[in-house]
């Protein structure tokens, strides 16, 4: 019996990649053992790999042009019965198989020579922050633009259903918070009247006041949106389906894809029970149900918890992971935890939800866990009348059919970029969610501009040393830099200095103690490399870290840095001033 | 008794040079021309004599220390008794000569860089803008430099690995005059090739192979490489090759070299050459020049200095006999032995490699039969001189043995053509073929 083998590129040296400069074979043709299957060329010198034994090829599974190393399949063969008994023992073709994992060839970017509808020497596919950063900073630098946005308004999804529009909300929920803990000062107000539609209005004037201004800045800098999904078509064009089907194909000479990413959705959750959410609907504030289920305890979860808790709502929260806002220290994210302890109906880690059946009660959410049952722990099943699912986004990647463009999407829908944003296609640039973590609008921002200016002729890398993360829970949490947990992780030696926000006088005269600013500087250098903030405004505080980290400033810098008093940005210098061991407003004992 | 301040003679045309060894020590008494310090220019170490007698009070340098001419050396106790020197004789140069050539040259420095204006038009098609494969930078290095973000970008531009730059500010902290410096270092003494757009060498390591021994190169062997290199690479190179009877030249030559022989003098046959090379100078005046550095405008000299290529031990060196025409060829021949000597000896003083014409290399003394030397730029002809041969040449009746020199010329073809070329290697071999001619 005939049965096919696999052909791997043999050991050539060594090479990363090669690539195929030639291919001498085609399914179906008859080969004999030696005979040249395809030509490859390194730095140095062509060479043609032999096939291992005479047969048929049956598939061949690379192109002219791939990069191939050892052990990449190049085809498969059915070896010809007669010398099949031989040959197959002496195939050198499945030695080199356990060892090198098969490289997946790039794509190929198909041709098209077809006319294009319309023309442009950038076209930025996907109108976030990302996007239109880019989309702008290249038109003020003297490049024609084309942004494609797949929805009415431009924004993307920071705009429209994501930081902006979740910030409006939250400011909301602060002064429902504040006012209610203004007992405690001496002033009590009454229970508040909630108006849930007049609450919206004011989150979409918000988002509308500022889409409107972004169409303002695109049309003074001549930059032409259009309205629709855009798919590549080739390495030069896209095609652009309008809601009502019409389809246009624009080329280009480059392209910044600002795909962004979608939220992620689990299978097995009834997504079309109205009363399951996602973060888009959950801000779409429908109604303010009496009990509601968060599954996921990162910070989109836990920040539209802190809107409907704000709002009334009885708030569970189920996490998979041991603790809450993984990424962060655990130390930073403790006060929040201490404080929704006390004011949600339940907090329950290592937990999963298995199943969500909607009834007319409700949704009958299925609990697992080793803890589910025990007097601590999730009961097995209990009744919600909403679920919000934000277990994370996923990227766009594999959505706009990057492959007829010939870049490369890997398997989790991520578009791999070099340090100046540019894909394995080199007129293609990608930036922001789709090209990988952490997705955040301010690190597409500062991408989108590298990208731009690439495309402009310029030398751009984008080197930021430190992506802040803000929680704007209450209270906040900011980190950035390398965490306390990843340095020991590293094996990187650290001084720390943590300054407890109540020894701050400006913490507590607003009523608020359970703060906390860290900082990490780097034994070897002394620089700053890490900080954690949990507390009022931490969101604002953890600029100040930034700008010391990327300026390589060390403890004594920002010790000495005179700060206003009283204010929470002391806190900073306090804790460098702990970490130097100069710190007056706490007492240290003098390490020995 | 009376202090002085000791200072660098004239040494040259050298912005400054460094102190390589220090040949006194404070307590000293030394004597006038006793050597005080040796120096290293470009192109050559020498030493630095004392211009008086005395006893050293203070150093005023220290090794690695750059001075030039001008600079103060040291403090001496000069005994008057011994050579009574008035007291406006000391040479009074102002000692702040030293730092002003280093500012010069940080000046000449900041006007070098090389500036990519990308051009708006062309903005939609440039796509090659990927780092240079040269560039290589040790990304782990460089997010670890001690750089503020501008100065980041900055780096990112020139494609300076930040790893390597040495910073200059508070706490060694880059800054972009620091990465400015950086470049200009590197272009100046890199020559890597990047220049003509070819990938660099690869990096091999040898002893996967087999036993090796890292050698550092001489100072010399780097200036010569890199002087030679830039030589090859940017003159057109063309060979002409030729050859000289010089059989009755020969005969002459021993014949005087034996009635000199009591006298000690020596004539070498290279004399006869730099005199047959001025000779042909002469016939062609355009071998005699040098390009100016625009390209554009051709310097004829109406002066003849003849360099002679000299191996030390230590590399190549190309001292220069000036005024070759006016001297004969005993004294040729003297000086070239003399010059010859104090290469050997690392004695010999820049100025004696300066100002040459045209250079001649001889291997003549070591064998070989053609070879193609490199044009010692900015001069445009060079002469290549390999070993005589007793040869049998058809005199119209018969085969006679005669004495065959072979010369190579090559020369700089944007200046020469060849048909040039081969007029003035005939001149030179009807002139050394006999000698009578160059009495013309």
């Amino acid at each position: 019996m005939s049965n096919t083998i696999d052909i791997h590129i043999p050991d050539i040296g060594d090479f990363d990649k090669v690539e195929i400069i030639e291919v001498l074979v085609k399914k179906g043709d008859e080969v004999q053992a030696e005979d040249s299957l395809i030509t490859v060329e390194s730095d140095k010198a062509s060479m043609e790999i032999p096939a291992p034994s005479a047969g048929t090829i049956a598939d061949m599974k690379v192109a002219v042009g791939d990069k191939v190393k050892q052990g990449s399949l190049i085809a498969s063969l059915i070896p010809s019965d007669s010398t099949s008994n031989s040959s197959n023992d002496t195939a050198t073709t499945d030695t080199t198989e356990e060892n090198m994992a098969t490289e997946k060839p790039a794509p190929i970017a198909a041709t098209n020579n077809a006319e294009a509808d319309q023309h442009a020497q950038l076209v930025v596919l996907g109108s976030g922050p990302g996007g239109y950063t880019a989309a702008f900073r290249a038109a003020d630098l003297g490049v024609e633009v084309i942004l494609i946005e797949k929805y009415d308004n431009i924004g993307g999804v920071c705009l429209n259903v994501g930081c902006i529009p979740s910030k409006a909300l939250l400011h909301t929920a602060q002064v429902i918070n504040e006012a209610e803990e203004a007992d405690h000062l001496g002033v009590s107000f009454n229970k508040p009247k909630i108006d849930i539609d007049k609450v919206r209005d004011y989150k979409s004037g918000i988002v509308s006041k500022l889409t409107g201004g972004l169409i303002q800045l695109a049309k003074q800098r001549k930059v032409t949106i259009v309205h629709g999904y855009g798919k590549f078509t080739s390495a030069n064009s896209i095609e652009v389906t309008e809601e009502d089907g019409t389809k246009s194909s624009i080329g280009f000479d480059n392209c910044i894809i600002a795909a962004g990413s979608r939220v992620t959705k689990l299978p097995f959750i009834p997504w079309d029970d109205p009363r399951v959410m996602d973060s888009t609907d959950a801000l779409e504030l429908e109604e303010v149900p009496k009990r509601m289920l968060v599954v996921g305890g990162g910070i989109i979860g836990l920040e539209m918890a802190t809107v409907y808790d704000a709002l009334g709502t009885d708030i569970t929260v189920v996490e998979l992971g041991s603790g809450l806002m993984p990424g962060a220290d655990r130390d930073i994210v403790r006060p929040l935890e201490r404080r929704i302890k006390k004011k949600y109906e339940n907090i329950f880690l290592d937990t999963k939800v298995s199943e969500i059946k909607p009834t007319k009660e409700g949704l009958v959410c299925t609990f697992e866990g080793d803890k589910v049952g025990s007097k601590k722990g999730a009961p097995e099943t209990d009744t919600f009348d909403r679920v919000l699912v934000s277990i994370g986004r996923s990227p766009n990647g594999k959505l706009i059919d990057a492959e007829k463009a010939g870049v490369a999407v890997n398997d989790w829908g991520f578009i791999e970029v070099d340090k100046q944003q540019r894909t394995n296609v080199d007129h293609i640039y990608a930036i922001g969610d789709v090209v990988g973590q952490p997705m955040l609008a301010h690190k597409a921002t500062h991408e989108g501009k590298t990208a731009a200016e690439n495309v402009a002729g310029h030398k751009a890398f984008f080197d930021a040393r430190a992506i802040p993360s803000v929680a704007y829970t209450d209270p906040e949490i900011a980190w950035m830099g390398k965490t306390e947990d990843e340095c020991k992780a590293e094996g990187i030696e650290v001084t720390k200095g943590a300054f407890p926000w109540a020894a701050s006088g400006r913490s507590l005269s607003i009523g608020r103690n359970e703060g906390m600013t860290k900082v990490l500087f780097d034994k070897e250098s002394g620089q700053l490399i890490g900080a954690g903030i949990v507390g009022t405004n931490a969101g604002e505080l953890i600029a100040e870290a930034v700008l010391a980290l990327e300026m390589g400033a060390d403890a004594e810098d920002i010790g000495l840095t005179v700060h206003p008093h009283p204010t929470l940005s002391e806190t900073l210098n306090f804790a460098a001033e702990v970490a130097e061991g100069t710190c007056t407003d706490i007492y240290v004992p003098k390490k020995k | 008794m009376s202090i002085k301040e000791i200072v660098v003679p004239d040494i040259g045309d050298f912005d400054s040079v460094e102190v390589i060894e220090l040949l006194v020590a404070e307590g000293d008494v030394v004597q006038a021309e006793d050597s005080l310090i040796t120096v290293e220019s470009d192109k050559a170490s020498m030493e630095i004599p004392s211009s008086e007698s005395g006893k050293i009070l203070k150093l005023k340098v220290a090794l690695g220390d750059n001075i030039a001419k001008g600079s103060v050396l040291l403090m001496m106790e000069v005994d008057d008794s011994v050579q009574a020197v008035p007291e406006e004789a000391p040479s009074k140069v102002p000692p702040k000569t030293a730092e002003k050539p280093a500012q010069e040259s940080i000046k000449r420095e900041q006007m070098a860089p090389a500036k990519s204006t990308p051009s708006k038009a062309s903005a939609g098609k440039v796509q090659g803008h990927k780092p240079s494969p040269t560039a290589k930078i040790d990304e782990v290095r460089f997010s670890k430099a001690y750089a503020s973000p501008s100065v980041r970008r900055f780096a990112r531009e020139l494609g300076v690995d930040l790893g390597k730059v040495e910073g200059t500010s508070r706490k060694n902290r880059i800054n972009r005059d620091d990465i400015k410096g950086f470049v200009k270092k590197a272009m100046s003494t890199g020559g890597s090739g990047t220049a003509l757009g070819v990938k660099p060498m690869p990096e091999i390591d040898f002893s996967q192979f087999g036993d090796i021994e890292s050698q550092s190169l001489s100072k010399i062997n780097k200036l010569t490489g890199e002087f030679l290199h830039r030589s090859w690479v940017t003159v057109p190179h063309v060979t002409q090759f030729d050859e000289a009877d010089i059989t009755e030249m020969e005969a002459f030559r021993k014949q005087m070299s034996k009635e000199m022989e009591k006298d000690g003098i020596k004539i070498t046959p290279l004399a006869f050459i730099v005199w047959a090379v001025v000779a042909s100078l002469k016939a062609f005046p355009r071998f005699n020049s040098s390009l100016d550095s625009t390209g554009e405008n051709l310097i004829l000299k109406k002066y003849f200095n003849i360099g002679v290529a000299v191996d030390t031990p230590n590399g190549l060196v190309v001292p220069v006999i000036k005024e070759a025409d006016q001297k004969s060829l005993v004294e040729i021949s003297q000086e070239i032995r003399e010059l010859a000597i104090k290469a050997r000896d690392k004695k010999l003083k820049p100025s004696e490699m300066q100002g040459g014409c045209f250079s001649i290399s001889s291997l003549g003394g070591i064998g070989g039969t053609k070879f193609t030397p490199i044009v010692n730029t900015p001069e445009v002809a060079v002469l290549g001189v390999s070993r005589s041969k007793m040869e049998p040449v058809w005199n119209g009746s018969e085969f006679e043995p005669r004495l065959i020199l072979p010369l190579s010329l090559s020369y700089d073809h944007r200046v020469i053509d060849g048909a040039d070329g081969a007029r003035f290697t005939s001149h030179l071999s009807k002139m050394l073929s006999d000698i009578r001619r160059m009495m013309v």
